[in-house]
């Protein structure tokens, strides 16, 4: 295992299969012109962070992604099928309050035209996930009767229970305390690098630049508003890495790609 | 040492304390008019108001409480409907919500007249007089309910491809309820007031009937047992929206008002 920690390989975004791929996006909400011209890859297997000021559009960028928001009309948005259907979680768990965890999770599974009709499939389903993110002690509990990171793991479980390939994640740890969320990375990595799921990809907008290094294969840079890439990085560190996460920040790779991303967020 | 042999529920401060400042009110209330000698048309004791409470008594607060209970149910399930319409189609609420308002505005007092000349002397009337005074308060917190559902939560659905119905169903019904209950609170004691209103234009029973009645004659204690029958159909309707508000949002803390 630690025999690559030295001399991994980068990811290799060039030859990688392109999951989703925008180019010369622009996206106006309202009055507001969000993004310009941007231009972006989401390869399949990688996970990749979106990293950039405060307010300038990564959010929409991720709306845009899903298909949730449509893009001005000028630019390509391409999606392969393996990218529809993709798992969310954002910043705030927003589980429905009336639903146990386990409830909380089965919905995302009984909603929509591709909903899992028989109950022994969704119970399974909603088990394995809540096994994955460590929360099948807590499956009757209530989100109010839940801690913070709880109820975020609870919303991770929830995305995951689809079986997406592709997860994308809004500032998942945003709200939490620093512990939690240290723990919550490792426990991304972990699933991510878990045989037992179909995910593979995973698009992860980050404030934090440590944390966009620590998680990501490739880290995206964004401008302010208007928003278009700056900057993409690929990250010098092990792809497998989550055994190793504690140790990671000790390597030279974490640190360049630490100041380069700062130096280019500093300069968008 | 004997402990008061009360039910445990009884013994709690929600309950113990109240009905400890009520049984203290109607005793210092009780001696406060046998010691000043307070004339019976002015001011009655308590237990002479309480000894006009008859079977005739009780039969008219049924009757006002099966108006308030009918124009509350009414009210109710109308203008959540409308809340709902109003969210789906907002040109519906910006054309409709200013009528809304100028409804709430107008005096009941000054339609129920009108009422009666519709609708007759009998139960209608009151039913009516009661939906018109209930429907606002739960129709602006059925919208304000309606509309309180998270942005992330309606995009999580619509990830899932739900439909617009399972997404009323399962995200905006439930999303609203704690709204939607606070607004039946504030209705369950204006179904009464509308009830009576009602029975004061033009009725031949009900309490208001009977507190109208007394008036005419100075029968001060058959009116104060009538306005403790309407307080007490008041209180009760709101206990029990209170009991269905623990059993429905129990994820929320009860408010107590």
């Amino acid at each position: 295992m630690f025999a690559s920690q030295s001399s991994a390989p980068a990811f290799d975004s060039e030859s990688a299969t392109p999951f989703i791929s925008l180019t010369d996006c622009q996206l106006t909400l309202g009055q507001t012109r969000v993004l310009d011209g941007l231009s972006l890859r989401v390869n399949e297997g990688e996970i990749l962070a979106i990293v950039g000021p405060s307010g300038c559009g990564k959010s929409s960028l991720l709306r845009l992604l899903l298909g949730l928001v449509p893009s001005d009309g000028t630019g390509q948005l391409q999606r392969a099928t393996g990218a529809l259907g993709a798992g969310i979680a954002f910043q705030k768990p927003v589980l429905m309050p009336w639903l146990t965890a386990r409830s909380n999770v089965e919905l995302g599974l009984r909603l929509g035209a591709d909903r899992v009709k028989s109950a022994s499939s969704r119970r399974e389903r909603v088990e394995s996930a809540l096994a994955l993110v460590g929360l099948s002690d807590f499956s009757e509990h209530y989100p109010h009767q839940l801690s913070g990171g709880m109820q975020q793991r609870v919303a991770i479980a929830r995305a995951l229970s689809a079986e997406p390939r592709l997860l994308l994640l809004d500032e998942p740890f945003g709200a939490l305390d620093e512990l939690t969320r240290a723990q919550m990375n490792k426990e991304l990595l972990r699933i991510w690098e878990s045989a037992g799921t179909r995910l593979s990809t995973v698009v992860l907008v980050t404030h934090s630049i440590t944390e966009a290094v620590l998680l990501a294969n490739r880290v995206a840079v964004l401008s302010t508003r208007p928003a278009r890439v700056v900057l993409e990085i690929p990250v010098d560190l092990p792809k497998q890495r989550a055994a190793q996460y504690d140790d990671l920040d000790q390597l030279p790779a974490f640190h360049k790609a630490v100041s380069a991303i700062r130096k280019a967020v500093w300069e968008a | 040492m004997t402990r008061l042999a009360l039910p445990r529920a009884a013994r709690s401060p929600q309950v113990f304390y109240p009905v400890g400042v009520f049984v203290l009110v109607i005793a210092l209330w009780q001696g406060a008019v046998l010691c000043f000698h307070v004339p019976e048309y002015l001011l009655p004791a308590p237990f002479a108001a309480a000894k006009e409470v008859d079977l005739a008594l009780v039969g008219h607060a049924w009757t006002t409480f099966v108006e308030a209970l009918l124009g509350f149910t009414l009210a109710n399930v109308l203008a959540f409907l409308t809340a709902a319409a109003f969210v789906y189609f907002p040109p519906l609420e910006s054309s409709l919500f200013p009528f809304a308002i100028a409804l709430k505005t107008t005096p009941l007092v000054a339609v129920a007249p009108l009422l009666v000349i519709w609708l007759g002397t009998g139960l209608w009337s009151k039913v009516a007089a009661s939906v018109l005074i209930c429907f606002f308060p739960t129709l602006v917190n059925s919208v304000k309910g309606l509309k309180s559902v998270e942005p992330e939560a309606l995009e999580f659905f619509a990830t899932r491809g739900a439909s617009s119905f399972e997404t009323f169903l399962r995200l905006r019904l439930p999303s609203s309820l704690p709204y939607v209950i606070s607004g039946l609170k504030i209705s369950t004691s204006l179904a009464v007031v509308g009830a009576i209103v009602g029975e004061f234009v033009g009725a031949s029973q009900g309490l208001g009937y009977v507190v109208l009645v007394s008036s005419y004659h100075m029968e001060t204690p058959t009116m104060f047992a009538a306005v403790a029958c309407s307080a007490a159909i008041g209180l009760a309707m709101f206990w029990g929206v209170a009991a269905l508000e623990r059993r429905l949002v129990f994820w929320q803390k009860v408010d107590p008002s």
